[in-house]
C-alpha cells in the first residue's frame, strides 16, 4: 500500500537514500528537457517556446492520472499523501514574485541547480541569489509575520473545494492540459512568423 | 485503424491516452478509499460497557467438551507459538492478516492473544470492518493455562472450594492439563499423569493452518 514511507515500508535513513536516488533523476530528465537553458525557460514568458508550459502539464496530468487510477485500483492511501496547505494571498504574492525572478533570472529555483551542475556560471549565481534572499527573508520574517500566515485555508483540493466528484475534476484539468498544448503549438508557429524564424 | 493509429505522432497518441484516462475517471467519479471505515463508536462503546462480549475460559472449555461449533476460535499469537500448544479447534490468524483472512462477516469469532491486549485490539479492527460476532477469550491464553491446564487448589481450602476444584479437574484432565494442589508454597500434582512438571499438553494433531479444512465459501462473491 502506498505511499510506502507512511506505512513504514522503510525508515528515515533510508527514505533520504530514495530522495537522492528520485532527485538525481528529476535533474537529469530536466537537464534533457533543456530546463537547464535560460533562454529557453525564459522565452516562455514571451510566448516564443512554450516548452515549460508543456512540460509543466504533462507532469501535472500524468501525476495525477496516476494518482487517481492507483487509489482506485487501491494500491494508495492517497489521504496520506503531504499536501501543502494554502494561504490564498501570501501564495498568489509569493507567486507573482517568483514569475519576476524567474523572467529577469531566467531560472525557477529547481532549474538554476540544474543550470549549475552543468557548468554555467549564470546559474551558480543564481543560487548564490537564492541563498542571499533566504536570509534576507528570514531575517526581515517578523515584519510580516502576519501576512505570511493570512487567509488559511487548510489542506484544499480542486474537487473538495468545487464540490466536484475526483473524476470530474481530473477530467477537466486533463481538457485544459490537452487545450493549452494545442493553443502552445499554435501560439509557437505565430510567434515564429512574427520572429521570423522556427521555435527553438 | 491500424494505419491510422501509426500515422499519428507520439504527443498525438499521449494526448489521446490521456484524454481517454480523463473519460474514465469521469465515469469513475470517487475512488473510494477501501482503508477508510465508518464507525459507530456509541454502539462499539455500548457493546464494551456491558461486557457481552467476553466468554470466558471455562464457558469455553464447556464447549470444546460439548463439540458446540457454532463459532471460529481464532488464535492471534505468533506461528512460533501456535505451533508450541493452541487451544484445541483454534486456527492461527496473525493479527496484521486478519483482514484477509477467510473470516466471514456473519461468522461467530471468538479471540484470544496471550493476554487481553492483542484480542482486544484485533476485536476492535474487525468491529470496525463490519464483523458481526466478534467475541474476546476473558485472560486470554493466560487465563487458559491458569484455569484450565494448570488448576490450583490452596491445601486449606474451604469444602466449597473443594468442590469446584474437583470440576476444574476434570476440565483440566480432559484438556490434558495438570491440576496441582499447594501447599506452603510447594505444589503436588494431583493428576493421575506421570508427568509432575508443568508439561504443556502434546498437540494430538499438527498445528492447524490458517482457514485449514475446506475452504468456506467467501461472502458476497
Amino acid at each position: 500500500m502506498m505511499p510506502y514511507f507512511k506505512f513504514d515500508y522503510f525508515s528515515v535513513d533510508f527514505s533520504l537514500v530514495i530522495a537522492f536516488v528520485i532527485g538525481i533523476a528529476f535533474g537529469f530528465v530536466l537537464e534533457r528537457g533543456g530546463f537547464g537553458n535560460a533562454r529557453i525557460l525564459a522565452a516562455q514568458f514571451y510566448f516564443s517556446n512554450m516548452r515549460v508550459l508543456k512540460v509543466m502539464f504533462t507532469a501535472i496530468i500524468t501525476a495525477a492520472i496516476g494518482l487517481f487510477y492507483f487509489t482506485w485500483i487501491g494500491w494508495l492511501d492517497l489521504s496520506l499523501v503531504y499536501t501543502t496547505d494554502t494561504f490564498l494571498i501570501p501564495q498568489i504574492i509569493g507567486g507573482v514574485f517568483l514569475g519576476i525572478g524567474f523572467i529577469v533570472g531566467g531560472y525557477c529555483p529547481g532549474t538554476s541547480f540544474v543550470s549549475a551542475s552543468t557548468g554555467r556560471i549564470d546559474g551558480m549565481v543564481y543560487i548564490l541569489g537564492i541563498f542571499f534572499g533566504i536570509f534576507v527573508f528570514g531575517e526581515m520574517f517578523p515584519l510580516f509575520e502576519n501576512f505570511f500566515n493570512s487567509t488559511p485555508m487548510g489542506r484544499v483540493t480542486l474537487h473538495e473545494y468545487f464540490g466536484l466528484s475526483h473524476g470530474l475534476t481530473l477530467f477537466l484539468v486533463v481538457l485544459m492540459a490537452l487545450g493549452a498544448f494545442a493553443a502552445a503549438e499554435w501560439g509557437e508557429k505565430i510567434m515564429a512568423k512574427k520572429n521570423g524564424r522556427g521555435a527553438e | 485503424m491500424k494505419e491510422l493509429i501509426m500515422k499519428l505522432s507520439t504527443p498525438w497518441k499521449l494526448a489521446i491516452l490521456a484524454g481517454l484516462l480523463g473519460f474514465f475517471a469521469l465515469i469513475i467519479g470517487n475512488p473510494a478509499n477501501k482503508n477508510v471505515i465508518d464507525v459507530n463508536a456509541k454502539e462499539m462503546a455500548l457493546a464494551t460497557v456491558k461486557n457481552q462480549d467476553r466468554i470466558d475460559v471455562m464457558t469455553l472449555a464447556d464447549w470444546l467438551i460439548k463439540e458446540n461449533a457454532d463459532y471460529t476460535l481464532v488464535d492471534l499469537r505468533m506461528e512460533k507459538e501456535y505451533g508450541e500448544y493452541n487451544i484445541p479447534t483454534s486456527v492461527n490468524i496473525p493479527i496484521e492478516s486478519l483482514l484477509n483472512s477467510d473470516l466471514m462477516r456473519n461468522q461467530k469469532i471468538l479471540l484470544y492473544g496471550n493476554d487481553d491486549v492483542v484480542a482486544a485490539q484485533a476485536w476492535f479492527i474487525l468491529k470496525s470492518a463490519n464483523y458481526k460476532a466478534v467475541y474476546l477469550l476473558n485472560g486470554g491464553m493466560n487465563a487458559w493455562k491458569n484455569e484450565i491446564l494448570f488448576p490450583k487448589l490452596d491445601a486449606s481450602a474451604t469444602a466449597e472450594q473443594t468442590a469446584a476444584f474437583e470440576k476444574a479437574k476434570q476440565v483440566s484432565l480432559h484438556f490434558g492439563g495438570t491440576p496441582q494442589i499447594v501447599s506452603g508454597g510447594t505444589a503436588t500434582t494431583v493428576a493421575a499423569s506421570p508427568t509432575a512438571t508443568q508439561a504443556l499438553p502434546k498437540l494430538t494433531a499438527p498445528a492447524g493452518k490458517v482457514g485449514g479444512g475446506a475452504k468456506k465459501k467467501k461472502e458476497g462473491c
